[in-house]
């Protein structure tokens, strides 16, 4: 049975503290360090609460092979995106606070159109999220962070849902900054998050007039009233992350253009086996998978 | 008979230079063709792409996605080597045969090509200068459930070995239609092991119709697509280094099939 209390913590006066006593590592961590990106541990203790119900209580992820990513030092995670509110990423972030053995925050690289959206914007910025370009990944593999991509990018979270967990190609850009930074790479399949948000049919045109990179039709889009609407459906998450992928190549072959496209389809085909075989696997949706039962 | 040498001359002419060790036999071929035939350009309509790749002479392995109990994409893969106009070529299709107890089934099956699998087999196959179909998912997908339609299951990779170690060009194929045209709703195990077949399907058609009619489809439109062939160091002599270039190939033709199935898919969702 779902037990609601992660939601309480939501009114909490000072969430900071709330945080400092929930996860004292993760918060010495990252108090009072100043971040260049503008990361904003208030803010990020603001919306925890809320992840943490979607995490614990709502999806029930289950993270297979967290102990992939390293305690220290910079890598990347690659995974495939879904969900048209992409909260693959906050899932991932909030395994990282309440399971790893070194808590860590997971900088995930957004596409530019969020960064058009007013409010959106900032609270992107303060959770520690952070403009996909090269430059910006660069300096954070070199300051040694997890840097989160999705190379689908948004195409990868308009997939409709008879696409679903079909994985789009790949852009090769991940790699050539994996190799010049000598940064390993952590391929993570998430099941789960295309069937949050059904996404019945795309419309362009309507997408066009009102400047969003697809205009979706889900059971609750643009039909219910606005909290309503974005409601996700309690569908049962798993999270499989791999061993983490060393490219034993110097820097300079970061400009190899076929040795980069070949990584970069050998992380997505492996992604995309092991979403075929977590799928296989899956009783339905909603009930998740046969060995959920063994758990007590 | 005639009609059938006057329409596919080229054919008739290089298959009857073929090898035939295991069996194949042009006169059944001759018999089925306007079965598949029909199934190729009227039921099915099926569009296949890049089949100027196949070399016109020489060895070939062809690797594919496989769907359904009756073994349907290698019988349109063989109509589209036979039907093709430049340089048609005979197909032999390696797979497990060791369940066909019916001897007029098994029969029929060798005669048209179809090959025992095995590494000798396959070896024996590629030193003639054979076209060589493989379907690597093994029986196991003959019998996938209608959700997991155009998802792979793991290759065995040992079926691409003997082709690694001859350094064999592997052309991997992907198939679209194929399961939608015969889906399975429901697999009988226990029917299966009793009858000592490898899965019983239950489909719109299958169990319920009498003979001919229980092996019918939907007319689903078919989409094939042959795919560039994967460049991969010649192997040498070390066995260790064949086994695991074999590997690396098979999981990535799984993959380079899986990502076309995708492609393919959305195509067909965005109707195109």
């Amino acid at each position: 049975m779902a037990t609601w209390t992660n939601l309480k913590t939501l009114g909490f006066r000072d969430p900071l503290k709330a945080l400092e006593k929930r996860n004292p590592s993760f918060y010495n961590r990252y108090a009072g360090v100043e971040d260049e990106f503008g990361f904003d541990l208030d803010v990020f203790a603001k919306s925890e609460p809320l992840f943490r119900f979607y995490f614990e209580d709502y999806f029930k992820v289950d993270v297979k092979g967290l102990e992939n990513i390293p305690n220290e030092g910079g890598a990347m995670l690659v995974g495939n995106h879904s969900g048209l509110l992409p909260m693959d990423g906050g899932m991932i972030t909030m395994a990282m606070l309440h399971s790893h053995p070194s808590p860590r925050r997971v900088r995930f690289l957004v596409t530019d159109w969020f960064f058009t959206l007013p409010g959106i914007r900032e609270w992107i910025v303060k959770t520690g999220q952070v403009r996909a370009t090269r430059e910006n990944a660069t300096k954070l593999l070199r300051n040694g962070e997890l840097v989160g991509v999705y190379p689908e990018g948004i195409r990868g979270v308009g997939k409709t849902f008879r696409e679903r967990y079909r994985v789009i190609d790949f852009h090769p850009g991940f790699v050539q900054v994996a190799i010049a930074e000598q940064v390993p790479i952590i391929p993570v399949a998430t099941v789960g998050g295309d069937e949050i948000f059904p996404n019945f049919v795309n419309i362009k045109g309507l997408a066009q007039t009102v400047r969003m990179p697809f205009f979706p039709v889900t059971f609750a889009f643009p039909w219910l009233p606005f909290p309503l609407m974005f409601v996700p459906l309690p569908v049962r998450w798993r999270m499989l992350i791999r061993k983490p992928v060393e490219l034993n190549y110097p820097p300079e072959k970061a400009t190899d253009r076929k040795l980069v496209l070949k990584i970069a389809r050998e992380i997505q085909y492996d992604i995309q086996r092991d979403l075929n075989q977590l799928l296989r696997e899956r009783k339905s949706p909603f009930t998740g998978w046969h060995d959920d039962d063994d758990e007590p | 008979m005639p009609s059938f040498a006057v329409c596919y001359r080229d054919y008739v002419r290089t298959a009857l230079k073929a090898d035939r060790h295991f069996g194949f036999d042009l006169r059944t071929v001759a018999r089925i063709e306007p079965c598949i035939s029909f199934l190729y350009k009227e039921w099915w309509k099926v569009e296949f792409d890049g089949l100027n790749m196949i070399p016109s002479t020489g060895p070939a392995l062809i690797v594919g996605n496989r769907a359904g109990f009756v073994p349907w994409p290698a019988f349109m893969l063989m109509y589209a080597l036979m039907a093709n106009k430049s340089g048609p070529r005979r197909l032999s299709i390696v797979g497990d045969l060791d369940w066909v107890k019916d001897e007029r089934l098994y029969n029929l099956l060798v005669q048209v090509g179809f090959v025992p699998w095995s590494s000798a087999n396959l070896k024996h196959l590629f030193a003639k200068g054979e076209i060589v179909a493989a379907f690597p998912e093994g029986l196991s997908a003959t019998c996938k459930p209608f959700a997991d339609r155009y998802r792979m299951l793991e290759f065995d990779w040992t079926r691409l070995l003997p082709a690694v170690e001859e350094g064999i060009p592997i052309y991997p194929l992907a198939t679209i239609g194929c399961e939608e045209s015969v889906p399975t709703i429901a697999n009988l195990d226990n029917l299966a092991k009793f009858l000592e077949m490898p899965a019983f399907p239950v489909t719109p058609f299958f169990p319920w119709f009498p003979f001919p009619f229980n092996l019918g489809s939907l007319p689903v439109r078919w989409r094939m697509k042959l795919l560039k062939n994967l460049t991969y160091p010649r192997a040498s002599k070390n066995r260790d280094k064949i086994e695991d270039t074999a590997k690396n190939q098979s999981r990535f033709i799984e993959g380079d099939i899986q990502a076309e199935l995708n492609r393919m898919l959305r195509a067909r969702i965005k109707g195109n």
